[in-house]
């Protein structure tokens, strides 16, 4: 009881009519946020500030050990925009990304429109599929290695099962292999994710909608075409870009998985930045690279909301 | 022992709590400013937690040291291998470096050219110790004349090789690379192959390359070069026969390991951190060392850890001693062979008469290890090797090709 008439007080700030009411209760507003501020300030602003303002400097061990980076300007990125490794790592990043954002989404809305059929069991089914993504990258790569292990890997096994291969094949130290390795293991990971996004979008479409297309006489491919993809493309957009997001910016299922390797043929950008950092100890370049990574989602994350913009107003 | 050992590597909570009490009295106003009446020093390593293999022994090793320094405590931190110098370096950054860390042999230039070290030159002249170490050990303490760190141990590869498929096969350790390739081959078939090697993506899987390089007589800076390219050419073919598996590529040194004890592998290149672990995991398999083969020379990789004491150290000659204390012949006899590692001095007494060991010992004797700037930049030089091996092996690239990339590659980070 004692809680609930202490709890009582707090609230009268309101009726104080009598009071000068705007700023006073302005400051109280921004002492509130306050907290949420320096948290945001402290975790997300001063690390993003300081990765941009090394990216101007020349940064090494030494450095960043006492302080007293040199400014340089725009040198490390000229010196990057310039050199092969990098633009093979932006583009390994690219197609890495876009062949599992395309995968993920793919297969996302192929179990999404399974899963909102009436099936018996799909509720126990859809939490099983969850586990693939809320299972530890560490875990699900690591079993990814196993199974793709050249000696005694089970995708191995299943394939000379089936007359496909001859003997072992080592996927993960055949470059184009391994690049296709990782995007898979990436997809398996995400699409899941994409799945539950597309399933709300799903449910959200008026089955109202349907029954009068029926009556129309619209078969199911047709509702798929003319009903379905059009009204989840708001969902669809949205999760093609946390997708990209995700993928973009990945980093330990690939590391665990190949380290980069064979021969670079795996070396994303955020893999790039990794080495550049904490083998080389060039953390200027890994800030230019870190850059990058960031800008490319940012600029599509703009391109997205000004497209939300532009189909609000139609 | 084991429950003092967890105590010990928990104790770093309870300090950090007992510092916050402390804080927390002072700021009520009127305690008085209460003195820890222990000593403490920290130490960082990167060989494993206190019930692992590597880790264990140097737990208790700092457990006699303890026993010994009444009132003196050693906080013991593991960071595992592959975050200790990104570790290392935030603490630099932020002003909370240990005492000593364990650093890889390696990493000692290029650390204490960026002043996370201290110069210990004055010490090590008062000592008088310096010359009981191995040259190539000792140059990884040196920058500039002066002395960075103390080896701790060392190490050295080898080739671990089954007796029982060699006596099968009528077949002796190979002599020389050409041996190697017909011998490998020899013992190789369908399921099994001849020889395993680390060749993952990054600095470890450059060993084997590094040490075939050697072998040639070539210089480790220098991969576009007939040594260079001997090398590469190589291990293309061990793997194209299938005398090596393609899979080296995609192996850690401990994957190399589980390939040799599970018999997938009739040899393997490791270091002598394997000799306990083979006999305590597989205690049926047949297997004994041999020198590596030699072409030009017989040199081996050296891998070793050295003891420093960082800029951050509050106690300084409290540390000094821990690691006077470390280095003591008599002490490192029992420490060394718990912990597979051979010494980086050369008046420890060996009393295990354990003939892998000696093995290791005599190759140890011809270990190379990089120097000068080479040193500082061991990492990248490392890793564009490993690039060239992955690249040729592969088929990405060939053998010409990945070596005048890696040569341009070693070239402008030597250049920096």
């Amino acid at each position: 009881m004692t809680t609930v008439t202490s709890a009582r007080p707090a609230r009268p700030v309101h009726r104080a009519s009598s009071r000068p009411r705007g700023r006073r209760r302005g400051l109280h507003n921004y002492l509130f946020l306050a907290p949420a501020v320096v948290f945001v300030a402290g975790t997300v602003l001063y690390p993003l500030g300081f990765n941009l303002v090394q990216g101007f400097q020349s940064v090494g061990l030494a450095e960043i050990v006492n302080g007293g980076a040199r400014f340089v300007g725009l040198d490390n990125y000229r010196d990057q925009f310039t050199r092969g490794e990098f633009w093979h790592s932006f583009g390994i990043s690219l197609l890495y990304t876009a062949v599992a954002v395309a995968l993920s989404v793919g297969g996302g809305l192929g179990l999404a429109l399974l899963f909102n059929l009436p099936l018996r069991g799909r509720d126990q089914l859809r939490a099983l599929m969850l586990l693939a993504w809320l299972l530890p990258t560490v875990v699900s790569a690591n079993v990814w290695r196993w199974l793709l292990d050249g000696s005694h890997g089970l995708v191995n096994a299943a394939l000379s099962a089936v007359g496909l291969i001859d003997g072992d094949v080592f996927w993960l130290a055949r470059p184009d292999a391994a690049l296709v390795a990782v995007t898979v293991a990436t997809a398996w990971t995400l699409a899941p994710f994409a799945m539950i996004l597309l399933l709300a979008g799903l449910q959200g479409i008026p089955g109202t909608l349907y029954e009068a297309a029926r009556i129309d006489g619209a078969r199911p491919v047709q509702q798929l075409r003319w009903i379905t993809l059009p009204l989840l493309r708001p969902v669809t957009l949205a999760t093609l870009l946390l997708c990209f997001i995700y993928t973009f910016k990945t980093f330990d299922t690939v590391f665990l998985m190949t380290g980069g390797g064979p021969g670079g043929a795996t070396q994303t950008l955020p893999i790039y930045a990794y080495e550049q950092a904490f083998t080389f100890f060039d953390f200027d370049v890994a800030a230019v690279a870190t850059t990058v990574l960031l800008a490319v989602p940012v600029m599509l994350s703009l391109a997205y909301f000004r497209s939300l913009r532009g189909e609000d107003r139609r | 022992m084991t429950d003092s050992r967890y105590l010990r590597a928990h104790r770093g909570g309870s300090a950090a709590v007992a510092l916050a009490a402390m804080v927390a009295l002072a700021s009520c106003g009127g305690a008085e400013s209460s003195q820890e009446s222990a000593e403490t020093i920290t130490l960082w390593q990167y060989y494993g937690d206190p019930s692992s293999p590597t880790g264990g022994p140097l737990y208790d090793f700092i457990d006699r040291y303890e026993q010994e320094n009444d009132g003196v405590e050693v906080e013991v931190r593991f960071i595992p291998a592959a975050d200790f110098d990104r570790t290392l370096l935030q603490a630099a950054a932020g002003g909370d470096l240990p005492d000593i860390a364990l650093i890889n042999a390696f990493d000692t230039a290029a650390m204490a050219e960026a002043g996370v070290l201290q110069d210990l030159s004055d010490r090590v002249t008062e000592w008088g110790e310096a010359d009981a170490y191995l040259d190539t050990g000792w140059a990884t303490t040196q920058v500039d004349g002066k002395t960075y760190g103390i080896p701790h141990v060392a190490d050295a590869y080898a080739i671990y090789y089954n007796t029982a498929m060699f006596a099968e096969a009528g077949l002796q350790p190979p002599q020389t690379w050409d041996d190697m390739e017909t011998v490998a081959a020899q013992l190789s078939d369908g399921s099994r192959a001849g020889l395993a090697v680390s060749g993952i993506e990054g600095v470890e899987g450059s060993t084997g390359l590094v040490i075939r390089m050697l072998a040639a007589g070539g210089e480790v800076d220098q991969p576009d070069s007939d040594a260079g390219r001997e090398a590469l050419e190589q291990f293309t073919t061990l793997t194209a026969s299938g005398a090596l598996s393609e899979g080296f590529l995609t192996w850690t040194e401990d994957d190399v390991k589980n390939q040799f004890a599970q018999s997938q592998a009739a040899m393997m290149i490791n270091s002598a951190t394997y000799v306990s672990i083979l006999r305590e995991e597989s205690p049926d398999l047949q297997w004994d060392v041999a020198l590596l083969p030699a072409d030009e020379e017989r040199l081996t990789y050296l891998s070793a850890e050295n003891l420093t004491i960082t800029t951050g150290s509050d106690d300084p000659d409290q540390a000094w001693d821990l690691i006077e204390f470390m280095q003591q012949p008599d002490q490192l006899a029992e420490y060394l062979p718990a912990r597979n590692k051979l010494p980086a001095r050369d008046d420890v007494p060996d009393t295990t008469d354990d003939p892998a060991r000696a093995v290791f010992a005599d190759q140890l004797a011809k270990a190379w290890a990089p120097q000068d700037t080479l040193a500082t930049k061991s990492g990248e030089v490392f890793t564009f090797l490993q690039q060239a091996l992955q690249a040729a092996v592969s088929g990405a690239a060939t053998v010409d090709a990945a070596a005048s990339q890696a040569q341009s590659d070693v070239d402008e980070a030597l250049a920096q």
